[in-house]
């Protein structure tokens, strides 16, 4: 607790006392005497806060926060008329990391993992530690293909990880599975998640290291479709003469 | 329809504009209307409506006005000399170009309250493929593409068959061949239906099984004709009742009533 609380301590606190403060600034207002404890109140509070949205270990948002974001983002991405992708990675073979290496080695490689999401998301994404060794990323406003790159630049940046401390140096490699919503669709999020659990487990089955995702088909015309109006508008032409 | 409490949709898309798909959208309703069918053709193209004008009516309301809760979709509906219903719409609405979700929920209500009173509703749907677009046709019980014979009108057409088969799981499609060859209308269009299948299923075919198929309903062939009676802002049936293109409607409209609805429903 005292890690995550930052500098205030629950055990330091004077909980009633606070209380009995606050009590009686609600009544009177703040007297000056009572600055303190009130900050020091307010203080706890956020950092209580952020304990409950965020995971300690790797300071991503946590599974609660995860599911909470996903719905508001699947909601917001029905009414913007916008996509919204899913992604879900899965370290590979994580449990021979923390049994032949202990678990410090297997905390160091979480938050390796926490560091590289940070660095490749906008803004806008939020990154998860949704379990053990599995983590989720939401990219708000995106096509398809806009996901598809998303997911493949974070994919790329994991495999592998290198991770070197002063006893050891090894690769940690991470299947992924990506999903997506259509413009407009509505789906609810556990349906989207089970999609995403489906397509890593396709990666995890196709040898794992790799991303797996729906195929994309992109609606702009390729080449070949394009030369197949030409051709026979031209083919029509010399039937004609 | 039967005790089908719901009309059947029909969306009357092109992709390209100009190759008739608004004056077959007030025929067809003229013809679907006198077979019997309680009819109504929705001026589905909200930026840049143009039914008022063919069928010579200057609404006093338009469909903005009843998505902008001003009036009742009742209050906005014009009987038409084709026996028809018709919901108008304003042109020049830049706003109603953009399917927002209040748009769309707005524009699902209307419909649904219009539904029981018809047997048949047509929309006739803007060129190109935006959202307004797509959302008409998603709608749709059937999607009516009117193609011409021209490559650019082709390949319009087949964008907008791959759009809505890609994304939307549209799978079938009702095909109308407009500006034939005059000489032999029929045999000219089921060519390019061929042609136009050839390539949808070279290119559009899933792993699952499931070709897109380009029903064929009927060819048009080019005729002066139309084009008089748009400048007269008439029905074909009343600019020439005898002629062959007013003659060959009753046809298309059996066509497209006999043939299975499913092109598409709403998940």
């Amino acid at each position: 607790m005292e890690d995550v609380a930052g500098e205030v301590n629950l055990k330091d606190l004077d909980l009633t006392a606070a209380l009995r403060i606050l009590a009686h600034a609600g009544r009177n207002g703040p007297t000056s005497s009572d600055v303190e404890p009130l900050a020091q109140l307010q203080a706890l509070i956020d950092a209580l806060c952020e304990l409950s949205m965020h995971d300690g270990l790797t300071g991503l948002v946590n599974s609660v926060f995860f599911h909470a974001a996903l719905a508001s983002e699947l909601d917001r991405s029905f009414r913007t008329g916008r996509g919204c992708g899913l992604i879900l990675i899965d370290l590979d073979e994580f449990k021979l990391v923390n049994d032949t290496h202990g678990h410090d080695i297997g905390d160091h490689v979480l938050r390796a993992v926490a560091i590289q999401l940070r660095k490749s998301l906008r803004s806008m994404d939020t990154a998860a530690r949704t379990g053990g060794d599995e983590f989720a990323v939401i990219l708000p406003e995106c096509t398809p293909e806009d996901a598809v790159c998303a997911a493949t630049r974070i994919h790329g940046m994991l495999n592998p990880l290198a991770i070197t401390t002063v006893e050891l140096s090894l690769m940690v490699t991470s299947s992924a599975g990506l999903v997506w919503t259509e413009p407009g669709s509505v789906i609810p999020p556990k349906m989207l998640l089970a999609q995403a659990d489906t397509e890593l487990y396709r990666a995890k089955r196709a040898g794992r290291r790799r991303l797996s995702h729906p195929e994309l088909v992109p609606a702009r015309l390729s080449a070949a479709e394009h030369a197949a109006f030409v051709l026979r508008g031209h083919e029509e032409d010399s039937h004609g003469k | 329809m039967g005790n089908d409490s719901r009309a059947r949709r029909y969306a009357i898309v092109s992709g390209k504009g100009g190759v008739g798909k608004t004056v077959i959208a007030a025929n067809l309703a003229t013809a679907l209307a006198g077979s019997g069918l309680r009819t109504l053709l929705v001026d589905a193209d909200l930026g840049l409506a143009n039914l008022d004008i063919i069928m010579g009516i200057n609404p006093a309301r338009t469909i903005q006005d009843v998505l902008a809760g001003n009036f009742s979709a009742n209050e906005a509906l014009v009987r038409t000399r084709g026996g028809f219903d018709l919901l108008p719409a304003g042109s020049g609405f830049f706003e109603s170009t953009l399917l927002t979700p209040d748009l769309a929920a707005s524009l699902e209500n209307m419909l649904k309250g219009l539904d029981p009173r018809y047997d048949a509703v047509l929309f006739d749907v803007g060129a190109g493929i935006g959202d307004v677009v797509l959302f008409f046709a998603r709608i749709a019980d059937d999607v009516v593409l009117v193609v011409t014979p021209e490559a650019t009108s082709l390949i319009d057409a087949y964008a907008t068959v791959k759009i809505l088969a890609l994304r939307y799981g549209c799978k079938n499609f009702r095909l109308i061949v407009n500006q034939a060859d005059p000489d032999r209308p029929e045999q000219s269009g089921k060519m390019v239906a061929a042609r136009l299948q050839q390539i949808v299923s070279k290119f559009l075919s899933d792993k699952g099984g499931n070709p897109v198929r380009l029903h064929f309903a009927g060819a048009l062939p080019v005729d002066p004709g139309i084009g008089r009676a748009i400048s007269r802002q008439q029905l074909l049936v009343e600019n020439d009742p005898h002629g062959l293109v007013a003659s060959l409607f009753p046809r298309l409209a059996a066509s497209l009533r006999a043939a299975p609805p499913g092109s598409l429903r709403m998940p």
